[in-house]
């Protein structure tokens, strides 16, 4: 057997364990569970908040405010990852550096929250 | 090597950082910053000190670019990705003037207007900071950095106006055509970066001259750079955000768009072409041809037709534009080297900027009485407002390019380029442009007509009151027009310099 | 070759992009065939980067990088404006954002 085929073996495997491990634990709740049934039980689960209305309808404005604030925040990251990884090698040029870029950051976070972007109401 | 497996232990050095060649970016940003705090910790309270705080900071920034200017040498750093040099010095000052001159301009619009808040200045110092790191920029990821650091502020401003519907429709088409372009532009980019493997200009310059540079793949790349600039200069058939975008926006961004942004746009432009893509003029110059003469002539023609100042004054930049392209057209004729374009170019800009900004800040100190663009409400205006009325014919005569009013020295050194290449597609190109300057001092005079010959359309006679800031403005741009016509040698000497120290 | 792939794949996107630009008329499509266009720019230069050797694949990563996060502030101000554009006339149809003409 190839060395390309054994490496799929692997996850043939884990699959298999996988399903196995889902199938077992569903089974012994369905053998051992009491059948009460009701239309409460039957809902969507939306976190605990009752599904109403349509599956397109439209989603606050605020999420949009947090969604962007998470992706900016999410994004910028991306330039504090190859920092990271050689933080020694950089050495203080990096971290004087890398603490500018935060701050910079954190004005906009500081933004954000003066502005009462934080707060959900 | 992978960026995110880390570098190879110890090879790092830190890069030496020539602060003083920084210290205009490091200025403003440090206001920036400062504007940005102030403003939230008074919480809107300080209108007039987060105003003052932000021109100051425009003027500091100039103090570094003054004593870099005397001390005249070229800095180059990162890798010649960053340059400081006389070009780049003679761009910031203009950008910073510029950016001083809407301040004064945006003050007392901002008080009338119910719109106020701290982050106009906030965003104005960014998109100012943005066009000063973009005359630095010699290297493909830093323009384009540039050029966005500039462009999200200047959309946001142009939509400054929340609930006017104008505005909307304004920003909407300004960001997507924007935004549209820069795509394009970036595309070409990598395209460029594909077959040269570098993305410091100088780099890609020498390899665009050796074997490989006539690809296919390299034209498509240039052309979708042009392209992509083209559309930030307003040039046609890229213009049709700019007439839009000028009316809808508030009246100083108006004059910061078509100036500032502008200029920015360039600048990007000549050192791209003059620098990166200097050895394919086959490329580039045919299509700069057409670019211009197309800015000049559609520019010119729609303008005759226009009613609004203030649309007038947008397709009235459009063709200016086009007269700002003309070097490029011819710059690989030219006996002295393509680079000889850019002293005309220069020069051609600094003056439109002086004149253009005046002509905007007219346009505001009228509506502050009339509330209205038309241009037929600046009927009789000499009879209330002579001031005001000889101020607005210098400017609009000027961008006719009457002397002895600055604009025909832009005018002259421009043609001057298309005689000294002396070829038929100069020619006709020149014919062309004298064309238009014809038909555009026709609607420039019917302004002109319109303020000394005819009656006041509503019969009110007030006397305009224009604000401090508004009339220091006007003088400082009515002076420079003025000046620069009777003495062109104050900018030709700017123009000179921003030829010679940036070729090789 | 496998170069010419990734590049046809860009060349693909781009198109796409370009004619989801020109062709939609619902702003927040609009917006997503930009990304398009900048997801193509992507492609393209990482593949070019990884064909040039060491220098330039870290160039061409930091490019993309570059986009990515501009794309992102990009992005995040367009689909203010269109919120703004929606509040105002409660519809993001382009074709009806035409109050100035001529």
């Amino acid at each position: 057997m190839s060395e390309l085929l054994r490496a799929y073996l692997t996850v043939v495997v884990f699959l298999a364990a996988a399903g196995m491990l889902v199938g077992v634990s569903l089974g012994m709740g369905r053998l051992l569970r009491p059948k009460r049934p009701s239309a409460q039980k039957a809902m969507t689960y939306e976190s605990g908040v009752d599904p109403v209305g349509s599956i397109f309808g439209q989603s606050q404005v605020r999420y949009y405010i947090f969604a962007l604030l998470f992706v900016m925040f999410d994004v910028e990251a991306v330039f504090i990852f190859p920092w990271a990884l050689g933080l020694e090698v950089y050495g203080v040029f990096g971290l004087v550096e890398m603490t500018i870029f935060i701050v910079i950051l954190a004005l906009g976070l500081l933004y954000a929250w003066r502005k009462g972007v934080l707060r959900w109401v | 090597m992978d960026v995110l497996s880390g570098p190879v232990a110890g090879v790092f050095r830190a890069p030496d950082v020539d602060y003083h060649a920084f210290a205009p970016e490091l200025v403003l940003v440090a206001v920036l910053v400062a504007v940005l705090v102030v403003d939230l910790v008074l919480e809107g309270r300080g209108r007039r000190l987060v105003g003052g705080l932000a021109g100051i900071g425009l003027l500091a920034a100039m103090v570094p670019v003054l004593t870099l200017a005397v001390d005249g040498a070229n800095r180059s750093m990162v890798g010649g990705a960053y340059v400081v040099d006389d070009f780049a010095l003679v761009f910031k000052g203009l950008f910073l003037i510029a950016g001083y001159v809407t301040m004064l301009l945006s003050s007392d619009y901002l008080a009338d207007d119910d719109y106020y808040e701290g982050e106009y200045y906030f965003l104005l110092l960014s998109s100012v900071l943005g066009m000063m790191v973009m005359a630095s920029s010699r290297d493909l990821i830093s323009i384009f950095v540039a050029l966005e650091l500039l462009s999200i502020p200047a959309y946001m401003l142009a939509g400054w106006r929340k609930r006017d519907l104008k505005g909307n429709e304004a920003t909407l088409k300004y960001y997507l055509l924007g935004v549209f372009a820069t795509g394009v532009m970036l595309y070409g980019m990598s395209l460029i970066f594909g077959i040269t493997g570098e993305t410091v200009l100088t780099e890609i310059g020498s390899k665009l001259q050796g074997p490989g540079a006539s690809l296919p793949l390299v034209s498509l790349g240039i052309v979708f750079v042009i392209v992509g600039f083209a559309f930030k200069i307003s040039a046609v058939p890229f213009h049709s955000w700019a007439p839009d975008t000028y009316e809808g926006a508030p009246t100083p961004i108006t004059a910061f768009l078509s100036v500032a942004s502008k200029a920015g746009g360039f600048v990007a432009l000549m050192q791209l072409v003059f620098i990166g893509f200097l050895g394919r003029d086959d490329v580039w110059q045919p299509m700069f041809w057409v670019l211009a003469a197309l800015t000049m002539t559609v520019g010119n023609l729609i303008a005759l037709r226009q009613t609004n100042i203030v649309r007038m004054l947008a397709y009235s930049s459009v063709a200016q534009a086009g007269y700002m392209l003309l070097p490029f057209a011819v710059a690989g004729d030219l006996a002295k080297g393509p680079g000889a374009a850019m002293g005309p170019m220069t020069t051609y800009l600094l003056i439109y900027a002086a004149m253009n900004l005046g002509a905007f800040a007219l346009v505001l100190a009228v509506a502050r009485k009339t509330r209205s663009g038309e241009i037929a409400s600046y009927g009789g205006l000499f009879e209330y407002a002579p001031g005001l009325t000889v101020l607005m014919s210098i400017f609009v005569f000027a961008l006719a390019g009457i002397p002895p009013l600055g604009g025909w020295y832009g005018k002259l050194v421009v043609f001057k380029t298309l005689l000294d290449a002396n070829t038929p597609w100069a020619i006709v190109l020149g014919v062309i442009a004298a064309v238009n300057s014809v038909i555009a001092l026709y609607y420039y005079a019917s302004v002109a007509r319109e303020m000394w010959m005819r009656p006041v359309p509503d019969g009110d006679t007030t006397p305009v009151r224009v604000p401090a800031g508004l009339t220091a403005a006007l003088s400082l741009c009515a002076v420079a027009t003025v000046v620069i016509g009777v003495y062109p040698q104050v900018v030709a000497r700017f123009g000179d310099l921003a030829v010679f120290s940036l070729l090789p | 070759m496998l170069l010419n792939q990734f590049l046809l794949l860009g060349a693909v996107l781009f198109c796409t992009g370009v004619y989801g630009v020109l062709a939609r008329r619902n702003a927040v499509l609009v917006l997503m065939s930009i990304e398009l266009i900048l997801n193509a720019v992507n492609i393209n230069l990482l593949a070019f980067g990884a064909m040039h050797g060491e220098a330039a694949a870290v160039a061409s990563q930091v490019f993309a990088l570059f986009v990515i996060t501009v794309a992102a502030a990009e992005v995040g101000v367009g689909l203010a404006i269109v919120l703004l554009i929606y509040r105002n006339r409660t519809s993001v149809d382009l074709d009806q954002v035409d109050l100035m003409r001529g």
